[in-house]
């Protein structure tokens, strides 16, 4: 399934020539483990009140979420190729316009997590048994809000709260650390009363047991620190450094090539 | 205890307590109208959750802390974090009313405001105490530009009442509108009565408090008080005023505000806030949408930052005040 979305993406994408193709590259594989193995959720009801929610706080990265939501049935495929038209649901940052499967509008960064902690606290005090699920870019990390809330998640052990940082060291100016030091993330938030796993976020079987120890987790919230390789999948833009990459329609049939015919 | 001990202790009155209510030795202190109404809705309907960031007692919520400790929420010294936070909870389907003053719920909090509250129309009450220049603690802590910050934003609603005898209806409104308010409050000093023919207060409604054909007061929050005592200055000087609350200052009741206009030959609008993006120019904005010229004054700060002082010395330096009504409006007349 992974193939799939990653083809979808460099598809979105090259129709317009530019886009955030490495971070879709990048992040499909947590993409897929999210939605096809992760997230409980009714295809036939999205507005289900015990569902998990899934909030994408860094929502310019939507050309993998989009494909994802598609291959796994919540949204029709077809709506794909009107990715970032004019008129069309599917922006290029996520908005509500496809609520509820988009739970809330980020993409001003940092806001999410403090929504998330809010779904959060909100589910305990109904004693829902759903989790709340979140991904950040590390860029993010850069905004104090995001810290204003895991202080906050970690005071009221919102244990249901789950974080998946998304670690390319990829912003728009380039390596994100160069930019702030935000390493090392996992000992920060360690020391913020998170439960943290560093893992590959390539490797099914890591990021598979990396979920099951957040769930097991009943007192803290938890960070999965994903490694992910900008252009994974596509061995010359794999690491390629670029926010909104520009991706000549050359290079994007050879790269769904390389993931068709050369994985 | 030594001279410096002295210091300190009373340095941690004032934290403990409340910044912008002086309590007299030996008074008992005054009624927490806006505790009180928000902890009575919070026992009819156990979705109200209050939310504070490190500002309980001066925000009146430790009724619910103390009596209804399952409803209240210590979001820490974190404003913007408590917003998102309040969104999610309204997401979750509760109705957080979130309280700070004014000058850091607004300023602080602006874009997760515009993007977690107004935008998708969460059903968050913003609670903001300490308006205007009314405090004692200087720039950082007076909110001269929360009105024009939060009536720009789409589906917000605007609210300050005239007085804390408002606060049961303001809350009752805020509760009744399902969707985003900003209500703004200052705390009692004493013990407010209102007037049986006094009317009650309503989302989208002007109400008049003193009519008279000659000139017109728009007046919000502590200025209505002065708005009416201008109001009487002038009968005794032959001039007769209409003074009108504009407690919802979003949604404007232009249909009330126009027909007051009409009948009138002076306009002058009085807030305790900075003449820019608040009441004054929501007026201002009615009459040329409606080709309607008259002479036009706006009371409030004139577009400067103030200091750090009691209302009563700041009121009248900064000439929000009964005599700067009355005087604009005798000139106008009179020229």
């Amino acid at each position: 399934m992974a193939k799939t979305i990653r083809m979808d993406v460099v598809r979105m994408v090259a129709r317009h020539g530019q886009g955030y193709v490495q971070q879709g590259l990048g992040a499909a594989d947590l993409f897929t483990h999210l939605y096809f193995q992760e997230l409980r959720f009714d295809s036939n009801n999205p507005n289900w009140q015990d569902r998990d929610r899934f909030i994408l706080s860094t929502a310019h990265n939507t050309a993998v979420y989009y494909s994802t939501l598609a291959r796994a049935g919540l949204i029709d495929p077809e709506m794909l190729e009107d990715y970032c038209l004019d008129g069309s649901a599917l922006e290029i940052n996520a908005s509500e316009r496809l609520a509820p499967l988009v739970e809330c509008t980020c993409g001003s960064l940092g806001q999410g997590l403090s929504v998330a902690a809010g779904l959060a606290m909100g589910a305990k005090l109904q004693q829902r048994n759903s989790n709340i699920y979140l991904m950040l870019g590390d860029g993010e990390l850069e905004e104090g809000q995001v810290w204003e809330a895991a202080m906050f998640a970690a005071t009221h052990n919102l244990s249901n709260l789950i974080m998946i940082i998304d670690l390319n060291y990829m912003q728009v100016e380039g390596d994100a650390r160069d930019v702030a030091a935000i390493d090392p993330v996992d000992s920060k938030l360690e020391n913020f009363g998170w439960q943290t796993m560093v893992i590959d976020g390539h490797d099914f079987d890591a990021i598979f047991a990396s979920f099951e120890a957040a769930r097991a987790d009943t007192e803290r919230p938890s960070c999965i620190i994903a490694h992910t390789i900008p252009g994974k999948g596509v061995p010359f833009l794999e690491g390629r450094k670029s926010h909104n990459m520009v991706l000549p329609p050359d290079a994007a049939v050879d790269a769904l090539d390389w993931l068709e015919n050369r994985p | 205890m030594t001279e410096s001990g002295k210091e300190i202790s009373k340095a941690n009155a004032l934290h403990l307590d409340d910044f912008s209510v002086k309590q007299q030795a030996g008074q008992p202190s005054a009624s927490k109208y806006y505790g009180e109404a928000l902890l009575a809705a919070a026992w009819a309907n156990r979705s109200i959750l209050a939310l504070t960031a490190d500002l309980t007692a001066p925000t009146e919520t430790d009724l619910i802390r103390d009596q209804l400790p399952d409803q209240f929420i210590m979001a820490g010294i974190a404003e913007a974090n408590m917003v998102g936070v309040g969104a999610g909870l309204a997401r979750a389907g509760f109705i957080p009313f979130v309280h700070s003053f004014s000058v850091f719920l607004s300023r602080r909090s602006f874009d997760q405001i515009a993007m977690q509250v107004a935008y998708p129309k969460t059903n968050v009450k913003l609670v903001g105490f300490m308006p205007g220049i009314d405090s004692l603690l200087g720039v950082s802590h007076q909110a001269i530009d929360d009105i024009a910050l939060m009536r720009t934003l789409p589906n917000m609603t605007v609210l300050e009442p005239a007085s804390p005898a408002d606060y049961e209806d303001a809350v009752g409104e805020a509760l009744a509108h399902n969707g985003p308010v900003y209500l703004r409050l200052y705390r009692a000093t004493e013990q407010y009565l209102r007037p049986d023919n006094f009317p009650s207060l309503k989302i989208g409604k002007v109400r008049c408090l003193h009519e008279g054909s000659d000139a017109a007061i728009f007046a919000t929050g502590l200025m209505v008080e002065q708005a009416l005592r201008a109001a009487k200055d002038l009968k005794q000087q032959g001039i007769n005023a209409t003074v009108i609350d504009c407690a919802s200052m979003k949604p404007l009741d232009i249909e009330g505000i126009l027909n007051v206009i009409q009948h009138s030959k002076v306009i002058v609008t009085a807030e305790n806030h900075t003449i820019v993006g608040g009441l004054g120019s929501a007026i201002a904005e009615v009459m040329a949408s409606n080709n309607i010229a008259r002479p036009f004054f706006r009371i409030g700060v004139q577009d400067c930052f103030a200091e750090g002082g009691s209302r009563d010395f700041l009121f009248e330096k900064y000439g929000l005040t009964a005599d700067t009504i009355t005087m604009k409006i005798k000139q106008a007349i009179t020229s």
